[in-house]
């Protein structure tokens, strides 16, 4: 290569450079006015959870484990082993499009999305298309005489700091807790039953303008020794302002339509 | 459990109305999975009034359908005594209540099935988009299948809650679990996204014109019915791809919120629709229940199977 050659290739890498550079700090000024625009609080001075929020799908498959489910399935208690003995993959409620219940909807990897108003938030997600109503104001839970089992149960929740610590009971003992695809051992079961006994504490909690965290403690004295805990989910926030509408159909089957959601 | 979700699947089925067919999931579903032989369940006879059979188990002292729409229709709204209660963040109305009984104030200026294409007679034949998926001759409508309800009475199914939010709209349907979320676009012209994939609701837009908040909803998938068929008679009230929506939202006062639609699809019919003017009344509760849709594809297979034969049974009657 010619020395005038190599100069104008040089310049082009220093030209280059500098307009690498210039980008980068435009990109950074872009994210700094974004965040100093974030409203940590509401306008009534709730944390604000708000957003359409989306985390790396989560789960254990060929010895990779990235949801805690290892140690969840050497909790169940001997007769929820022999209960699962009469079970199969078809027998996830997912297959009939019955919405997953949290944490599970936390592992897909599908878009949640957060509304709040004074006293309340609304989760409402994207994959099997459900709502939960989030009483935020530390009231206790539905009156027993109005309670009734329900799939996601029935939630009340307080502010702990910066963290809305979400209280759910009642639910129907339907709903699993992974999917069956979720195998941490060649000899797992791919089952993850739960009961009407099912108790879970959330934690929801922002930690910047574009991250949820999400952790679950999951206690089910019927089916489980123990409580079971599951690691903390990183969500991101999308640059949408509302969740897909997308209808689960029980002909597709679940993976078909969760490769319709992401298309 | 298994007996009666099928009970409640053969009675909608037989009293022949459009009602949708809820199942509060209460027990494991597996259950529905141990029904070995089939027997038809006992059923009110064709064409009984499904409600009135709801009624007739009403503990007393609560309102029937048929009381609270009467109430509600005849219901003068009093802004005074009861003011339009308005949101601390942009003093808007605030829609947020959950309402049940509902009424029609005014009724569509002419029927939507006057409107109808004459040309778009073979779409309708087929079901529309819904083309394959729906038999409207049979025992489904777009009800059975967990579809949202017709975009005519704006997705509201029976018991609806509203929420607003800073910047939104919810809708959330105690029927089927099913929501709408309208983003509405503030003073300072906040544009909502708009690349979004067709769907049954559409894509919502609120604007505020006074204290009416107007929604315009396109990007439908050409899949809902604004209206179920009568066979043999009326074809299903199909829509299409083309569809646009003008939805007219307003709280008269804190006791009711009123609802107007404007349907323009130009695939389907001639003109625009002015629907009715619907009004519903507030319920004194802050949530609604849990009430998911779940069609269960074998029992859907034996519901078809017992219309089959109910069908096969009339043929030779005549």
């Amino acid at each position: 290569m010619s020395r005038r050659a190599m100069t104008v290739v040089a310049g082009i890498v220093v030209v280059g450079a500098a307009l690498l550079a210039g980008l980068r700090v435009a990109v950074n000024d872009n994210r700094s006015t974004e965040a100093s625009s974030f409203n940590a609080k509401t306008g009534w001075g709730e944390p604000n959870l708000t957003g359409v929020w989306k985390a790396t799908p989560l789960g254990a498959d060929s010895g990779r484990d990235t949801f805690n489910l290892t140690k969840l399935e050497g909790l169940y208690t001997s007769e929820a082993r022999e209960r699962m003995k009469a079970l199969s993959a078809n027998d996830d409620p997912t297959l009939r499009c019955t919405p997953p219940l949290f944490p599970r909807a936390a592992m897909l990897g599908q878009p949640v999305q957060i509304v709040q108003r004074p006293g309340f938030a609304y989760v409402l997600t994207e994959a099997y298309p459900v709502f939960r109503i989030i009483p935020t104001t530390g009231r206790p839970h539905t009156a027993p005489q109005y309670l009734f089992p329900t799939q996601m149960g029935d939630s009340t929740a307080r502010w702990e700091g910066d963290t809305l610590v979400v209280d759910v009971i009642s639910f129907n003992g339907e709903g699993w807790l992974a999917s069956p695809h979720d195998k941490p051992r060649n000899a797992s079961t791919g089952i993850w039953l739960t009961s009407d006994a099912l108790h879970i504490v959330e934690r929801w909690r922002r930690i910047d303008a574009d991250t949820l965290e999400y952790q679950a403690r999951v206690e089910d004295p019927k089916t489980l020794t123990m409580p079971w805990e599951t690691p903390t989910v990183t969500f991101k926030r999308q640059a949408v302002d509302r969740i897909e509408d997308v209808l689960c159909r029980p002909e597709d089957g679940p993976d078909t339509y969760l490769a319709r959601l992401g298309s | 459990m298994g007996v009666r979700r099928l009970a409640v699947m053969a009675m909608l089925a037989c009293s022949g109305i459009a009602v949708l067919a809820f199942v509060v999931a209460i027990g494991p579903s597996r259950a529905s999975a141990q029904i070995r032989t089939y027997t038809p369940p006992k059923t009110a006879p064709p064409g009984a009034d499904w409600t009135k059979r709801i009624e007739e188990i009403l503990p007393p002292g609560v309102e029937s359908r048929a009381q609270a729409t009467e109430r509600i229709a005849s219901y003068k709204p009093d802004p005074v005594k009861y003011p339009v209660p308005r949101t601390a963040w942009d003093g808007k109305p605030d829609f947020s209540g959950v309402y049940w009984p509902d009424a029609t104030v005014t009724p569509p200026p002419v029927p939507l099935e006057s409107l109808y294409r004459p040309d778009a007679r073979e779409y309708r034949e087929r079901g529309g988009a819904a083309a394959g998926l729906i038999d409207w001759r049979g025992i489904d409508t777009p009800n059975y299948h967990c579809w949202p309800p017709s975009p005519v009475n704006g997705s509201m199914g029976g018991t609806v809650q509203l929420v607003s939010a800073p910047g939104y709209l919810l809708l959330l349907n105690e029927g089927g679990s099913n929501f709408r979320i309208i983003p509405i676009v503030g003073e300072n012209g906040r544009q909502p996204i708009a690349s979004r994939k067709p769907s049954f609701q559409g894509s919502s837009v609120g604007h505020w014109e006074g204290d009416t908040l107007v929604v315009d909803v396109t990007n439908f998938n050409g899949k809902p019915w604004l209206g179920n068929a009568q066979p043999p008679d009326r074809l299903p009230q199909t829509s299409s791809d083309a569809m646009h929506i003008v939805e007219r939202w307003s709280r008269p006062d804190a006791q009711i919120f009123e609802y107007q639609v404007v349907v323009q699809d130009p695939k389907m019919l001639t003109a625009p629709w002015t629907g009715a003017t619907e009004r519903r009344g507030i319920l004194p509760y802050d949530s609604v229940q849990e009430s998911l849709c779940v069609l269960d594809p074998e029992l859907d297979a034996r519901h078809r199977e017992f219309a089959a034969q109910q069908a096969k049974k009339k043929g030779a009657v005549r």
